[in-house]
């Protein structure tokens, strides 16, 4: 038998008596009866602290802590404290993502493209074309039908 | 406040109000618990002056906590969960002198106790062999990492069954059990190298 499966062995029957050919094996091999040794040692070890009986709580045990109980429950706790901060943390972000995402989704002008008062604006040389009276002059004395002044039209007028 | 039988409805009604804030009625569970605790916290810590205090603070972290217990598991369960991590946490920042009594023994008084140990059930060793066995297991377990030292507490000194253990570390029985031997094993690799490092030495 290998050293390893016999340690392995030596462990699963940690309480138990050990078969034949483990025993064999450790009249045989110094390292693995030192191991064995070891393992009886140490588990002698264990039983002994087992059997320590643990200190009894003193007398007012439990009414001592009732009222430190009721102290710390009164108190908001350090953990109180991380929670509520961490929870506002937690939503302040989420907002400040919404909105970041929402500043990336919708373009810089708005959802519809409006025109630009450049684009509104008539070229000066097609205004002239048509306020041009093809039937001669009047249209101007007309304060109704008179064009509204741009700076564009009246430069060009002149 | 002695209800340490109370039912287990009892036991709900209690919990329920306390988690409404009632300290009173958390007050109830501690007499019903706190043998627990403290022989937890005395296997795992092993300083008997420590051990109110620190149970103290066990009940009073439970009890800021127990908004968070949801009934699957026992409430004795869920609460030797807070004092094992408890429990480490603490012993983090403290700790024990690595020389072990067994190192100061000579070769020959070794040699005898580990026969003893060996022949004899523990009971029968006397009283300075149970001293220096005791004081070296507790060395070979703080030398230990931090998951071995867990598993081996519960399970050689609270005497807890795979499947207790497995509740309070949140894993699965068989995980148990494949971490508790290796654990033993490498505790047992690590006596045998603290045997040579104290040969080195003493060299």
């Amino acid at each position: 038998m290998r050293c390893d499966d016999v340690r392995d062995r030596l462990d699963i029957s940690w309480e138990g008596q050990q078969p034949v050919e483990i025993r064999r094996h450790l009249t045989e091999c110094a390292a693995c009866a030192r191991f064995h040794r070891d393992l009886r040692m140490v588990r002698a070890g264990f039983h002994l602290l087992q059997r320590e009986e643990a200190p009894e709580p003193s007398l007012g045990f439990a009414e001592r802590l009732v009222r430190r109980l009721g102290e710390v429950s009164k108190a908001p706790s350090v953990a109180d404290f991380f929670e509520l901060a961490g929870r506002r943390f937690v939503y302040a972000t989420l907002a400040l993502t919404l909105l970041a995402l929402l500043a990336l989704a919708v373009p810089s002008t708005g959802p519809v493209q409006s025109l630009s008062a450049a684009d509104i604006q008539v070229p000066a040389q097609e205004a002239s074309l048509i306020y041009s009276d093809p039937m001669g002059a009047g249209l101007q004395e007309s304060p109704d039908l008179a064009p509204v002044e741009t700076p564009t039209f009246t430069n060009e007028a002149k | 406040m002695e209800n340490s039988g109370a039912p287990i409805d009892q036991e709900i009604q209690w919990i329920k109000r306390a988690q409404q804030g009632d300290p009173e009625a958390f007050g109830f569970l501690v007499p019903k618990h706190q043998k627990r605790v403290f022989s937890l916290v005395y296997h795992l810590v092993r300083r008997r002056d420590e051990v109110e205090d620190l149970a103290q603070e066990i009940f009073i972290k439970a009890f800021r906590a127990i908004r968070s217990y949801n009934f699957q598991s026992s409430f004795a369960t869920w609460l030797s969960r807070i004092a094992t991590n408890h429990c480490y946490d603490y012993l983090r920042h403290v700790r024990a002198s690595r020389v072990s009594f067994y190192w100061q023994m000579g070769e020959n008084s070794q040699q005898e106790l580990e026969a003893n140990a060996e022949s004899q059930p523990e009971q029968v060793l006397d009283h300075e062999e149970q001293t220096v066995l005791k004081d070296l297991v507790t060395k070979l377990l703080d030398r230990a990492p931090e998951n071995d030292r867990k598993i081996l507490a519960l399970k050689e000194l609270q005497d807890y069954s795979v499947e207790e253990i497995a509740e309070i570390l949140n894993l699965k029985p068989t995980t148990v059990k494949v971490r508790l031997h290796r654990a033993r094993k490498r505790m047992l690799g690590d006596l045998n190298q603290w045997r040579e490092e104290s040969k080195g030495h003493a060299l």
